[in-house]
């Protein structure tokens, strides 16, 4: 009874509902303006809404999250332009559409399989969370700190990118989260004797300069593209459309949940993943996919919602952010004095049926939003960049002041900025640094009391690996993803089965 | 799983980090070499720390992962060594062109005058001239989108949000107070 009340909350409080909605509704924009991307609107929003109430705060933000991965799709349907990482597989296919004169129908399949999709990855999460969290109970400090390894090197091994320069990521976020006075010991850490460092850095300060200042400096390199109108007509899709493609939405939301569920990995990974297992088994799609398949929007629109959810179950269940969002959200819940994690859900198994409740009322809002007005959604996308990047600095430069009233914190947060700039420019991933900042403390911390309750021997805490089946599993798992990325792995697997893979990928 | 290819390279998500995978961007040396170097030199300020005093010991994490980062580093710099310099890009129109380098000092100035002059007028500032350059319109356009802009954002932030913001030289809570007064008739 408590579990569906707490569940109900968001529909029975009309605030709470209004912000999911507007919430919902910002998302949707903020993730079709290319140059905004949900992970910089929500690294933004919580040094606004760190001193509101968790509910509220959390509404809000839940709501930019559903909105803004569904968001990304109109323009790259419409524009060519993926509003989102997320959106950049629907483009492929959902572009040629809109040059025929099929907008619309694009739209329309879009917004309906993304809420097929989200409303999967949100009962997956409340079916497996609970159980997932019972099971994270049996975990010793030497599984969390395994589990923390894993995730960053997740992140750097499933995307595209180089492995070498996600682990380097990773290490970075990990020495950021380390800076300032140890926890336990009082001890300096990578202080270099200047006052200024010994409280640390602000997590905060890093995300918005790593994703909002880097990103829209990166903008500036588009700054003249200008936006293409379109003529859109029909949106809702037949019963027909969505029943031919329910089995195909079926797999790749079932793919969405599980590549969103695992730590590091988000809907964009998933969709691209979705959109490659559309290709292998539509045998024979009405058009060749990227000249306007259905399959080929129906695959990533479906699998990057499912992630939304699959994304919240690491994080609610094990405190491991599934993607950059949730790494925020974590972020946000520290905040408000909550530490997501397996006690989360025993002790405040409320909060855990209120986000469920939230992402589920966040799911219908999209669909509404979705569905309609576009007018007014085609005058906001054509917003000039010019205009937009300005704006966007500015927001960056107040919430990273508003969190501590710092104008350090705006220092830090510049250098990130400019940084991150650098970083996507030579191909370093910028996810691991912000999963290696939150995940500092729970490495450092569990670490150390693995070591401890080892008395301090290397060999004995190998041995715990070894003979404790979980650990093993994670070890493992951690050995396979490194030994997997290696350019000796590409020899091996080539020489055996005769794979073109390229090689000296790093 | 292919890669998609973003205009510039520049790393649209973690899913396309950016860059180019058998070639070397101009500067990616010089930042490959920086991050080496930054790393030797947060490994030694991370053996500082406790040394090799204990396993549990608060250094023990930062001079693993600082060890990380240098070994690291240095495969992607002896990496980047090899790679042929891709052709047709410089630092100047590529990497860094003027329009960046420009507003990333307006960024810095903003940084810098933000506490002494105050939220209003810094905001107003920044946004005319980065207005201004990027949009290349009328002064008339330009003064009228970025007082409007930060009006509303100023509306949203400061009285819905209740976020502060240093004041500087503008009398912030005294116009606020005055307002107030105005719309419960002076009580």
């Amino acid at each position: 009874m408590e579990t569906l009340l707490a569940f109900l909350t968001v529909f029975t409080q009309p605030e709470l509902l209004l912000l999911v909605g507007l919430g919902t509704f910002a998302g949707v924009y903020v993730g079709a303006i290319p140059g905004l991307s949900v992970t910089m609107a929500v690294s933004i929003l919580i040094s606004f809404t760190f001193s509101w109430d968790v509910y509220p705060a959390i509404s809000l933000m839940i709501g930019i999250f559903m909105g803004g991965v569904y968001g990304g799709s109109r323009t790259a349907i419409l524009l060519n332009i993926p509003g989102a990482p997320s959106a950049i597989a629907t483009a492929l296919d959902g572009y040629p559409m809109a040059q025929r004169g099929e907008a619309g129908t694009a739209i329309g399949v879009t917004t309906v399989m993304s809420f097929f999709g989200g409303f999967l990855g949100i009962a997956v999460l409340a079916l497996a969370a609970p159980v997932v969290s019972d099971f994270a109970l049996k975990f010793q400090p030497r599984d969390y700190m395994l589990l923390a390894v894993l995730g960053i090197l997740l992140v750097g091994s499933l995307s595209s990118g180089s492995l070498v320069k996600g682990i380097f990521a990773g290490a970075l976020g990990i020495a950021i989260g380390a800076v300032g006075r140890d926890p336990l010991t009082f001890t300096e850490r990578f202080t270099f004797d200047l006052s200024i460092m010994q409280s640390g850095i602000s997590f905060i300060a890093v995300m918005i300069g790593m994703f909002g200042v880097s990103e829209a400096l990166m903008q500036l390199h588009h700054v003249d593209k200008t936006a293409v109108r379109q003529k859109i007509t029909r949106i809702v899709p037949s019963f027909g459309t969505i029943r031919k493609h329910l089995p195909l939405s079926l797999q790749t939301s079932t793919i969405g949940v599980i590549i969103g569920a695992l730590p590091g990995t988000g809907g964009d990974i998933a969709a691209l993943m979705a959109y490659d297992h559309a290709k292998r088994v539509t045998k024979k799609p009405e058009r060749p996919f990227g000249q306007g398949a259905m399959e080929g929007l129906v695959a990533p629109e479906t699998a990057n919602n499912a992630a939304v959810g699959g994304a919240f179950i690491p994080m609610m269940t094990l405190g491991i952010p599934g993607d950059a969002v949730t790494a925020i959200m974590i972020g946000a819940l520290f905040i408000h004095g909550l530490n997501p994690g397996p006690m989360l859900m025993i002790d405040q198994p409320d909060m855990f049926w209120f986000i469920v409740g939230a992402l589920v009322s966040a799911n219908f809002f999209m669909l509404l939003f979705g569905l309609t007005g576009i007018k007014l959604f085609t005058k906001i996308v054509e917003m000039p960049r010019a205009v937009l990047i300005p704006l966007i600095m500015l927001l960056s430069i107040v919430g990273a002041y508003a969190v501590n009233n710092s104008i350090t914190d705006v220092y830090w947060m510049l250098g990130f900025g400019f940084f991150g700039y650098f970083m996507r420019h030579y191909g370093y991933p910028l996810g691991p640094v912000i999963l290696g900042v939150i995940l500092s403390r729970l490495l450092d911390d569990n670490w150390r009391r693995a070591i401890i309750s080892e008395r301090e021997d290397l060999g004995r805490f190998f041995h715990g690996i070894v003979t404790s089946p979980l650990s093993l599993v994670l070890f493992i798992a951690v050995i396979l993803i490194f030994v997997s990325q290696t350019p000796l792995w590409a020899r091996a697997k080539k020489k055996l089965l005769g794979d073109p893979a390229e090689e000296g990928t790093l | 799983m292919s890669r998609i290819e973003t205009d510039h390279h520049d790393g649209t998500s973690d899913a396309t980090p950016g860059g180019y995978e058998a070639q070397r961007r101009p500067g990616e040396l010089v930042f490959g070499a920086l991050m080496v170097i930054g790393s030797l030199v947060l490994l030694w300020n991370a053996y500082g720390i406790s040394g090799f005093e204990a396993l549990s010991a608060p250094g023990s994490v930062p001079m693993a992962t600082t060890a990380v980062m240098v070994i690291t580093s240095v495969i992607i710099f002896l990496h980047d060594l090899r790679l042929p310099r891709v052709a047709g890009e410089t630092v100047a129109r590529d990497i860094l062109p003027g329009v960046v380098v420009i507003i990333a000092l307006l960024l810095v100035a903003y940084g810098f005058l933000l506490r002494p002059l105050g939220f209003l007028p810094t905001s107003a500032l920044f946004l005319i001239v980065s207005l201004k350059l990027l949009a290349r319109r009328g002064w008339l356009w330009t003064v009228s989108i970025s007082v409007g802009s930060l009006v509303l954002i100023w509306v949203i932030f400061r009285i819905i949000f209740t976020v502060l913001m240093p004041a500087g030289i503008v009398p912030e809570a005294e116009l606020i107070q005055t307002f107030r007064n105005l719309f419960s008739g002076g009580q």
